[in-house]
């Protein structure tokens, strides 16, 4: 008897404290919501209390997934790390889960945490690198060990990938990614209200002939930026995503403005020998059809010397950066009896 | 143009002696044109001398491969050829995927040789079909520029051409490639569109149609001109240059021009379908619109025109608002948008480095940095904006097709390196001009202020000489220049205010049109230093940088000059030692030239247009031995090919291509996973390495008794001791090594014979594996094992 009595408290007990729990775990989950919609792109800051309230404190499993974007304040005007840019698209995440599952998702929150308010947390989860982004699962028990961490590779396409990320670790869907339009409506009128006012008088130009693409000139400066641009290696340092140039390692207040080995470039360096290459071909120009027709001998012959040093140099300048880049030494083939 | 007429005119006493001059100066730059093809072939033959005459590199020996074929068998049969030799067990039509234009041409070249009782192989033919272009594409350049900017400018450009480092880098000779045939396709397609342009004779248009088809044939680049050409024609348009002439060049082409692109298989509806084409179709319809405006303009009166404009711009503009519309939404119905991927990343150049890796990877996709422009062109870059400026005094329809040439192709080398081969004959084309033009203004400078010469011939001389130096460069227009002066009315205008300015000028201070005469000399004696820089930069690409052919290495050291030639050596052993129709695995780098050399079957080659299939063989390299004989088995292959560099230290091997081969194979098979290869995100070979990169068949088959050679096993490409030394081989026995261990080739172990009893066979893959493991355990006690 007293063995059967003690079996149904115990059943009674357990069954209370279920209950107990699940009543905690629709509190939490109603919590999280509430945050979630006080913040304005969907996107829960967490601190050391909610971490141990959310995460350390109900057991597993929770009912819910957390993915938690490591912040640093202090961090965000360090271009290379790209936090402003990574906290961004990683809000643009979370508006679109929420508006894709039109707020009735429970499954997964957004959240973020600051280091310098909470730095506890940092080394509850054990980051000590950002950009960082960790997804906690409903059955994860060590924070530092067990939570899934993102791969920084795909940051190009950073809400996608996080987008995939996301789908792959929760089997949940975030579906289409919201982006915000590149102009807002009001700018968009505005742009149009101006090309609206501006049409008849650009037709009437054009149809009287007086527009910039009737001009040479304009085609002449037009085609020579182009070259300079394409020659200075422009196109490079956009798709590498290249500095204009770099601190020294072994002294920081020097800059280093040249790159060794000619597999890679610098911004400043590119655009200096982009300005070297165009300015010779742009003094011969200026020489052959403007310089013949300056009155006076005097004139003439000191801008000619003028051009003529300024080339000079420029092109020496050019074969010393391109051996010293390239490491090649050119040489001539010239008959041995010579040597 | 304006000026020669002039000057015949006022000075009749001169033409005589003009009309002498041009036929001097006809038959000099016939010669030097002469000389300039000489240089052109002979400057491509250092590869020749410093190695011998091979086909170089990887792609030439598919191409020669397919010329053999050709020769053999005749076009038809080339035609309808499907190759079982490659894609084991899949195969490949070759017929339908090629671009057949250089196979063509070599074949044609040989047929005619032989034909001549000239008895070439065809491997010679091959190997010197390049240089043979270079010195045709030099000549089209000449025709091209004098159609430009006279017969001065042409020969420097030609000059300048027959040398570029950049299209020396795909033309030396054994570089059998679609791009040596391509360049003088393309240049010749420009010249013949500026001189129907020029011109206005039906004669041109047609044939440049069929030089537009010669050049569909030979290269996917062709893309360029149709989309190039629309564009000029449109600049016209806009720019108020509308004529006939431009009617005739465009119209033509554009028909003629896509029906023959559609007859070759690999380009076929693609011609009519795909957005790169579209500009082209667009611009027709413009041209005509433009066209049909111009002759209603003609018979109307103004009155009655301008009430036609109202009624047909506002009819037409709904017309044009619907197409658009429906272009847009055919357009925007593909994924892609109608692009190709390698079109896309030109027009938008991180596209690619976001999208689609594996045209990032290529490293002929890279964007380059300023010193590729420096190697490839030289001091080219120096000259271009000159030339540039000089196409602008005054800007003609021919000139300005030039400035859009260079602006666009300029930019296309900026986002990929190997568009670089595109905008060398541009930038040739105005360096050419630059180079002409300065030379002319120095040298007329100098010839009328030497000592000697009054001040009252020097101001008749200077006003003379202006004129017949242009006549001289307009030499051959001369005769023409009646007839086209006549139907170049916009031409002809904007060239009389351009006149107008310096001819007043001129008739103030005549004296003045010259430079001082000591900076003259100076800059003309710098100006031939510059050309001479060029030159010396020239040989030494040619002699150094561009004529290795990757099949033959070499090196130098203190003890003399050391061949490598394991290659070919390889490729021997597997033609004489095994059955013809035996399958051989390597990475796809090798497929073309097994195919080639060895005549064997390969499993994949450089062609990579199935990805699982190479997706399997890099699958194959990254598992353990086990599992790897059982993939090749499964596909009949019978020996695996891998190419090893640490014996010599050449670094474009296999180990250093695996991570490759891992990230291909993992693709398509997860089971393979990048991280299991390296050790902390580095890839290492040494005892740090990880146990599955350790255990895996490239490491094994590279490194397979590597430690006898040294008793230590140094890689020397990586600089460091290998990780597992001693191991032996299970399912794979050497079967031949070369001589400095580049080339080593395995022959997979028959099976095992089974146990009666035991003969339940795995279907899955990953189930085989332990069953495999409990039959080879039993294996052991089979009494013939």
């Amino acid at each position: 008897m007293a063995a059967n009595f003690f079996t149904i408290s115990i059943i009674i007990l357990s069954l209370f404290l279920v209950t107990l729990s699940a009543e905690s775990e629709s509190e939490l989950v109603a919590d999280l919501l509430t945050l979630q919609s006080e913040s304005e792109s969907g996107v829960i800051h967490l601190d050391d209390p909610t971490v141990s309230k959310f995460l350390t404190n109900p057991k597993t499993p929770r009912p819910y997934s957390l993915i938690i974007f490591f912040d640093a304040t202090h961090f965000h005007d360090k271009p290379e790390l790209r936090l402003r840019e990574i906290r961004r698209e990683f809000a643009i995440v979370a508006s679109s889960f929420i508006a894709n599952h039109n707020s009735s998702n429970t499954k997964l929150f957004f959240c973020d945490i600051e280091f310098s308010e909470s730095q506890p947390s940092f080394q509850l989860f054990g980051v000590n690198s950002i950009p960082h982004i960790r997804l906690v699962g409903p059955a994860t028990e060590s924070l530092e060990d067990d939570s899934g961490e993102m791969d920084q590779a795909g940051l190009s396409r950073f809400a996608e990938s996080m987008a995939e990320f996301i789908e792959s670790r929760t089997k949940l869907p975030v579906g289409p990614i919201h982006r915000p339009p590149i102009l807002s409506k009001i700018q968009l009128g505005v742009i149009a209200l101006v090309l609206l006012v501006w049409s008849p008088l650009v037709v009437k130009k054009i149809v009287a002939g007086e527009t910039l693409l009737h001009d040479p000139r304009s085609w002449v400066s037009g085609a020579v930026f182009v070259y300079f641009f394409s020659v200075s290696g422009a196109m490079h340092n956009i798709i590498r995503e290249m500095p204009m140039f770099v601190g020294d390692r072994e002294d920081p207040n020097k800059l280093v403005l040249f790159y060794q080995g000619s597999d890679m470039q610098l911004g400043a360096e590119g655009f200096t020998v982009g300005f070297l290459y165009t300015i010779v071909g742009l003094l011969l120009a200026f020489v052959t059809h403007a310089l013949v027709y300056v009155k006076g001998a005097t004139a003439k012959r000191t801008l000619m010397l003028f051009a003529l040093l300024l080339s000079f140099w420029a092109v020496k300048k050019v074969i010393f950066l391109d051996n010293w880049k390239t490491g090649y030494r050119i040489h001539g083939f010239w008959p041995s009896a010579w040597n | 143009m304006a000026a020669p007429e002039t000057s015949t005119a006022a000075v009749p006493s001169l033409y005589t002696n003009n009309a002498l001059r041009n036929a001097f100066g006809g038959v000099l730059s016939f010669f030097i044109l002469l000389l300039i093809g000489v240089m052109a072939f002979s400057i491509r033959l250092f590869s020749v001398i410093k190695y011998e005459s091979v086909i170089h590199e990887f792609d030439p020996y598919f191409n020669y491969r397919v010329t053999q074929f050709l020769a053999k068998n005749g076009i038809y049969e080339f035609w309808n050829w499907f190759d079982d030799r490659t894609w084991y067990p899949l195969g490949r039509v070759i017929g339908g995927t090629v671009y057949p234009g250089l196979t063509l041409t070599a074949g044609t070249i040989w047929w005619l040789l032989n034909s001549l009782n000239i008895p070439l192989s065809v491997e010679t033919v091959c190997v010197f079909t390049a240089p043979i272009f270079s010195a045709l594409a030099s000549w089209a350049t000449f025709l091209l520029t004098k159609e430009v900017k006279g017969t001065g400018a042409g020969l420097t450009a030609a000059a300048l051409l027959a040398m570029v480092p950049s299209y020396i880098s795909r033309s030396v000779a054994g570089s059998y490639d679609n791009e040596a045939v391509a360049i003088f396709a393309l240049i010749f397609t420009f010249y013949l569109y500026i001189k129907t342009l020029n011109t206005g004779s039906l004669f041109y248009a047609t044939l440049n149609s069929i030089a537009y088809f010669y050049m569909v044939c030979s290269w996917g680049g062709y893309t360029f001109i149709i989309n190039l050409i629309p564009m000029h024609v449109l600049l016209c348009i806009v720019t108020g240059r509308f004529s006939s002439r431009l009617y005739i060049a465009y119209a033509p082409l554009v028909v003629l021009g896509t029906l023959l692109a559609a007859l070759v298989p690999v380009v076929g509806f693609n011609a009519v379908m795909t957005s790169e084409h579209f500009a082209s179709f667009l611009v027709f319809i413009i041209l005509h619109v433009v066209a049909f405006v111009y002759y209603i303009k003609g018979i109307l009166s103004p009155k009655m025109f301008k009430v036609a404009v109202t009624l047909v711009v506002s009819v037409g503009l709904a017309v044009c608002c619907a197409v658009i519309a429906v272009l847009i939404a055919l357009v925007a119905s593909s994924p892609t948008k109608g692009w190709s991927g390698r079109s896309l990343s030109l027009l938008d150049p991180t596209y690619a480095s976001k999208y689609i890796p594996i045209i990032a990877s290529v490293s002929e996709h890279q964007p380059p940095t300023w010193p590729s422009y420096f190697m490839d062109i030289n001091v080219l870059a120096f000259l271009v904006p000159a030339g540039i400026v000089a196409c602008f005094s005054p800007l003609s329809d021919s000139s300005s097709f030039v400035v859009l040439y260079i602006a666009t192709s300029v930019y296309f080398s900026g986002v990929m390196v190997r568009l670089m081969l595109v905008f060398a004959p541009a930038a040739c084309i105005t360096s050419g001009i630059a180079l002409s033009q300065s030379f002319d203004v120095f040298t007329r400078s100098i010839k009328f202020q030497l000592p000697g010469i009054s001040s009252n011939t020097e101001v008749d001389a200077a006003e003379t000489s202006s004129a017949t130096a242009e006549a001289q460069n307009d030499a051959v227009k001369t005769e023409k220049s009646e007839e086209t002066s006549k139907n170049r009315p916009s031409k002809k205008s904007k060239k009389k205010e351009k006149e107008e300015k310096p001819s007043t000028k001129a008739k103030a201070e005549k004296r003045l049109i010259a430079l001082p005469l000591d900076s003259s000399v100076i800059s003309l004696l710098l100006l031939i230093l510059l050309g001479a820089f060029y030159v010396v930069h020239c040989v030494w690409a040619a002699a150094e940088a561009y004529s290795a052919p990757s099949i033959v290495l070499t090196s130098h050291s203190h003890d003399g000059l050391h061949v490598f030639d394991d290659f070919r050596e390889a490729y021997a052993w597997l033609r004489h030692n095994t059955d013809v129709d035996d399958k051989v695995a390597s990475w796809w780098d090798y497929g073309y030239q097994t195919t080639a050399m060895a005549n064997r079957t390969v499993i994949v080659d450089n062609n990579t247009w199935n990805n699982t299939h190479i997706a399997t063989v890099g699958t194959a390299m990254s598992s353990p031995e086990k599992a790897a004989w059982e993939i090749f088995h499964s596909l009949d292959v019978k020996y695996v090919l891998v190419v090893f560099g640490g014996l010599v230290g050449y670094p474009s091997d296999d180990i250093n291509k695996f991570l490759w081969m891992v990230r291909i194979g993992g693709g398509v098979f997860p089971h393979i996973k990048e991280p299991d290869y390296l050790r902390d995100g580095q890839y290492r070979i040494d005892s740090q390495a990880t146990p599955t990169m350790l255990n895996c068949l490239m490491y094994k088959l590279s490194y397979y008794r590597f430690v006898e050679t040294d008793g230590k096993g140094f890689d020397r490409v990586r600089q460091t001791e290998i990780g597992k030394k001693y191991f032996k081989l299970t399912h794979f026995e050497e079967v031949f090594t070369t001589h400095h261990w580049m080339v080593r080739i395995y022959k997979l172990k028959p099976p095992k014979n089974r146990i009666r009893g035991k003969t339940k066979k795995s279907k899955s893959k990953t189930s085989s594996a332990s069953s495999r493991a409990k039959r080879s355990g039993m294996g052991k006690k089979n009494p013939w094992h």
